[in-house]
């Protein structure tokens, strides 16, 4: 398998940025109310871990140590900046359901951590899969809790596409009526992601080296 | 000398360079959206009168107040009222058929608890509000004729206070 699809895939199942680092886990949790939000999340992240990883490995070169985390910084700030303009222009109802989240991400250990383990160490096209890996890891990770999330607290599955346009998929019979709203709240969502992370533990799935 | 110096200079350089191109990349953008945020914005608010102002054809406004006009004759007022629920503030549109009577609310901004607090949205508590005097907006314990919900007394009182403080503060503007 080359040297690119192993760091891949390894984004995805071995260093799963919130199932095994533990990384970033604030703004997921507090986001991941719905699978819309979740999948949002997830794609605003992305653009950001992607940009950053192929700038922070491009000029890698001309970066001295000393001031290597300001330069970072700026370069993942005004990445987060691009998607925040983007998003308020062009997608405002995602940007209002990030809410305060969406800026955060300039904070979100998850790209801060790839860019000074990985992407400011390694070639271009490396880091490129390294940020592909981990935004797929993180994005199947926030779908699998929001899913959860979103069916235990409310007992049904929407779809909010543009303002005003709910796509309601379906309701479950008992939760429907009364969902659990503790899994819509904060203590709910360190509570759901704490199981599945003994879920995985115990079955074995998704060790770190 | 002259070389240690040179190296020393560098960090700095390469820091600069890079504040450089992200200031000017961003501002770029910032020229390219800033019309398209503000008409989002503008949309965002004509939607919220809409709700509670159907007929609406167009709208002005004087200060915070919204005066909405339906083919060119004044059909109400709208404005925003802060109510403090249970989970931080409340953002409400209050919009005001004339100087008495309410046209109807609509819950904008809320962190209330979901399925108990966030109640305040349905319609069912919403349209308490239509048609009702201003002097009336309030608990029935209070002498109104607005009933709170049971299971989230707080966030519908709230809502309730805020209306009425807010539409009385505002009458009172518009009377100036």
């Amino acid at each position: 398998m080359t040297k690119f699809w192993k760091q891949f895939l390894s984004g995805i199942v071995i260093s799963n940025p919130l199932f095994v680092l533990a990384l970033g886990l604030c703004p997921a949790l507090a986001v991941s109310v719905t699978v819309v939000n979740g999948i949002g999340m997830s794609v605003a992240t992305a653009f950001v871990l992607l940009g950053s990883a192929i700038v922070v490995s491009s000029i890698k070169k001309f970066v001295p140590d000393i001031v290597r985390i300001p330069i970072f910084i700026v370069v993942i700030a005004s990445f987060v900046t691009i998607a925040d303009l983007t998003l308020k222009a062009y997608i405002p109802t995602l940007a209002d359901s990030l809410g305060i989240f969406l800026p955060l991400i300039v904070v979100n250990c998850i790209i801060m951590g790839r860019a000074e383990a990985f992407s400011s160490k390694h070639p271009v096209h490396l880091a490129i899969a390294d940020a592909l890996g981990a935004s797929v890891g993180f994005a199947i990770a926030m779908i699998i809790i929001s899913f959860l999330r979103e069916l235990l607290g409310t007992g049904q599955l929407t779809l909010k596409i543009a303002p005003y346009l709910d796509l309601h998929l379906f309701t479950l019979p008992v939760l429907g009526e009364n969902p659990m709203a503790l899994f819509i709240l904060p203590p709910g969502a360190f509570l759901l992601i704490g199981l599945l992370l003994a879920l995985f533990r115990w079955r074995g799935w998704m060790k770190s080296e | 000398m002259k070389v240690k110096a040179l190296s020393e200079l560098y960090p700095i350089l390469a820091v600069t360079v890079v504040v450089f191109i992200s200031v000017a990349l961003l501002g770029g953008l910032d020229s390219v959206t800033r019309d398209m945020i503000e008409y989002q914005k503008e949309l965002k608010v004509q939607r919220m009168l809409n709700e509670i102002f159907p007929d609406m054809t167009s709208y002005t406004s004087e200060g915070d107040i919204y005066i909405i006009s339906a083919d060119g004759t004044e059909i109400g007022f709208a404005f925003l009222a802060v109510g403090k629920g249970y989970g931080g503030d409340i953002d409400i549109l209050v919009g005001l058929e004339d100087e008495t009577t309410l046209k109807g609310i609509a819950v904008i901004a809320h962190a209330e608890t979901p399925g108990l607090g966030d109640k305040i949205l349905a319609p069912d508590f919403t349209d308490r509000f239509v048609g009702v005097n201003i002097a009336d907006v309030a608990v029935p314990d209070e002498g109104g004729k607005i009933d709170a919900i049971t299971g989230s007394t707080i966030s519908t009182k709230a809502v309730i206070d805020a209306v009425r403080t807010t539409a009385m503060e505002k009458v009172k503007e518009l009377k100036d």
